[in-house]
């Protein structure tokens, strides 16, 4: 069981994505360190071999001008010269006749791999030198003097030729330590990351399984996977309420519903087996019209809040002035005002531009000061503002009534929310959520102030851009 | 609209509204032809010649702003209501207004309909414009936009005067208040409170208070109708 969830771990890990970037980084790293250490290595040989060169250069130089100063016993003295000269153990001679017979050096034949003239030769001799154990790889420079005799000075470069194989052993073995360890640390960090990612997926299918009340654990350890979490326990906790909001909604709803559909019922059901007359039919079915009518609005507002909600009309914003618009809706509520002895005024700045929707914008203004007027102090003011504040426009509705408790600002918002006290006037509590949603879709932000007396409910648009 | 030409062509699906349309659109003197789908619309519509066509917005093959369009290429001119569901009022059917056609969101009360419908075949017989119009003892001068009564003036604010012209020129017919809404504040929504009644109430004190008889009537669950006693 626990090798079994280990090994699924593995697979996880070994599928994850997290992983697969660990692998294209550890080969791109690969590949670079291997550019790296071939960069040392070819350089490292070519400049031990450089200098081996140079050595046998200067050697046959003088070789060279010993056979032109002194001709070739000369040359023949000073190679025996060398040959006994300690420092010279590991240096090559041999001068040959045009025949290949030895004259002079430590090769007891001239090597029959060797027949260019002059330059660069590199071979192996029949024999180990003098003192060498293994079959050695000898380097060497070429000469053929006027006569036909040949000079061959050169070097064992075998100890060379080991140590770049050395240095090359080496940078193999680094290379390869590296994508070892590269491969088990990002194994463990895969792992990690897998780990964390299990456990939101546990969590998000606990929820499927079971309901919302479940959240992602914490490790504390205030990283990145801790914020992911975190918020996702927000989105949670919003998606919770939200759903309760629903459920209320739905109830409400039922409630508003209900109560004109029972009367409908009630009606029908006593016309259809009571006594009938003329007038009685025409009251009967004048009032059932009117109930349907208010189930009809309220179903209306609805679809009407939750087609706002859904961004669709955005594509049809317009570049439209907020104090014209609000001097309209000044303009139709102040007959609704002037019966209320309330006075309604509009004040501020005459071009007030704001990216919106007419209609929705006319609306949402249009319940703001209804809302004004019929919560306001019968007799006192309403006063609409229009006004620029550091590039937003801001429509306020100030009046001048009870106002409402700061602590329910958030409530009022919410579908069919109505204030203890306004139970009894008209109206379905939709008017703000339609504000809300009206705001939400311009991204404007709603600020409510105690105008003290009185409610004063700030609108902030963005002004429109250019 | 002119006698003899109040032949209608109705486009719906649904057998039971259909049934419920011609009944009463015949009930109320019109001469109904009925469709059941888009193709069947555009052959009727070519073939005959209509005061209005209504149509619903969602048929079962066309839709019904594409079917108008069809039919406004075939050169037919009769004016279009389209009947639109709740909640997709979208800006096509709101952009209607501009070619002098209208639209209904369902459900509607039959009498908002047959306002639509009067308005609409109304159009073709609109006489010369005059700058004076009268009913009964009101008069208003479209040029200074000034209405009197008996010769005195009535004060009016622009947006009133708006709507007073609105209903002298739809004398004698009912004018809803979506249909205010829609031609005076340009609105395509219904407001959830009874404010074109208050606003319709004080356009009427204006114009009503101390006369010899009224001329902005109410009809109960509809809206309103202007006009002067026989």
């Amino acid at each position: 069981m626990v090798s079994g969830t280990v090994s699924v771990l593995l697979a996880k890990t070994l599928a994850s994505s997290t992983f697969k970037l660990a692998l294209i980084s550890i080969g791109t790293f690969g590949v670079i360190v291997s550019a790296i250490f071939s960069y040392v290595y070819l350089s490292t040989s070519s400049y031990v071999r450089s200098r081996s060169d140079r050595a046998i250069m200067i050697e046959y130089s003088s070789l060279r001008d010993a056979y032109e100063r002194s001709g070739r016993d000369g040359l023949i003295d000073l190679i025996k010269r060398r040959m006994a000269d300690k420092s010279f153990a590991d240096h090559l001679y041999v001068l040959a006749d045009p025949s290949s017979a030895v004259l002079g050096g430590n090769l007891k034949a001239w090597p029959p791999t060797v027949a260019a003239a002059r330059g660069w030769t590199e071979f192996r001799p029949l024999q180990p030198l003098p003192g060498a154990t293994n079959q050695p790889l000898l380097r060497g420079m070429l000469e053929t003097f006027p006569n036909g005799d040949r000079l061959l000075v050169g070097r064992d470069i075998s100890d060379l030729d080991s140590f770049t194989d050395q240095i090359k052993k080496a940078v193999i073995a680094g290379v390869a330590l590296i994508f070892v360890l590269a491969g088990v640390a990002s194994t463990l960090v895969t792992r990690r990351t897998v780990g964390r990612i299990e456990s939101i997926n546990a969590t998000s299918r606990a929820i499927m399984l079971s309901g919302l009340d479940k959240r992602i654990p914490l490790r504390g350890s205030n990283d990145e996977w801790d914020r992911v979490a975190e918020n996702l326990n927000l989105m949670l906790d919003r998606i919770e309420i939200l759903m309760a909001e629903v459920k209320q909604v739905g109830d409400n709803v039922a409630h508003d519903l209900r109560t004109p559909l029972t009367r409908m019922r009630g009606r029908l059901e006593k016309a259809y087996h009571g006594q009938r007359t003329a007038e009685g039919d025409q009251t009967l079915i004048g009032d059932t019209i009117a109930d349907l009518d208010a189930v009809l609005r309220i179903f209306s507002s609805l679809t009407r809040i939750a087609q706002i909600e859904t961004q669709a009309r955005k594509g049809a914003f317009r570049t439209v002035n907020l104090a014209e618009i609000a001097c309209e809706v000044v303009e139709l509520y102040d007959a609704a005002a002037e019966p209320a002895g309330t006075r309604l005024t509009v004040v501020g700045d005459r071009e007030v531009p704001v990216t919106g929707d007419r209609d929705l914008i006319f609306d949402a203004i249009a319940n703001l000061v209804d809302n004004a007027i019929k919560h306001g102090r019968a007799g006192g003011q309403v006063v609409v503002t229009n006004e620029t504040v550091d590039g937003s426009s801001v429509i306020s509705i100030a009046d001048d009534g009870p106002g409402i408790p700061p602590d329910q600002y958030e409530q009022v918002f919410k579908r069919f929310y109505r204030l203890e006290h306004s139970r009894y006037t008209p109206g379905n509590g939709l008017g703000l959520s339609l504000v809300a949603a009206v705001a939400r879709l311009h991204g404007a932000r709603i600020e409510m102030l105690d105008n003290a007396p009185g409610l004063k409910l700030k609108l902030w648009f963005s002004a429109p851009v250019g | 609209m002119t006698g003899g030409h109040r032949r209608i062509l109705v486009v719906e699906d649904d057998p039971e509204t259909a049934g419920q349309l011609v009944d009463q659109l015949t009930t109320s003197g019109y001469q109904v032809d009925l469709a059941a789908s888009g193709n069947e619309a555009l052959s009727r519509g070519a073939a005959s010649d209509y005061a209005v066509i209504t149509i619903d917005r969602m048929l079962p093959d066309i839709d019904g702003i594409a079917v108008m369009r069809q039919l406004r290429d075939d050169g037919i001119a009769a004016p279009f209501l389209i009947i639109s569901a709740l909640g997709e009022v979208d800006d096509r059917v709101r952009g209607l207004r501009a070619g002098g056609d209208d639209y209904l969101v369902k459900p509607f009360s039959f009498v908002e309909l047959l306002a639509r419908l009067e308005a609409l075949g109304r159009r073709s017989d609109i006489t010369a414009k005059e700058t004076i119009m009268r009913v009964g003892d009101l008069a208003i001068d479209l040029m200074s936009r000034t209405a009197s009564r008996r010769g005195k003036d009535i004060f009016l604010l622009p947006r009133e005067f708006q709507l007073l012209e609105y209903m002298v020129r739809n004398e004698g017919r009912v004018v809803s208040r979506a249909m205010l809404l829609q031609h005076i504040w340009d609105l395509h929504f219904d407001p959830s409170t009874n404010i074109i009644d208050v606003y319709v109430g004080r356009v009427r004190r204006k114009v009503d208070d101390h006369q010899a008889y009224p001329l902005i009537h109410t009809v109960r669950g509809v809206g309103y109708c202007l006009r002067a006693p026989r």
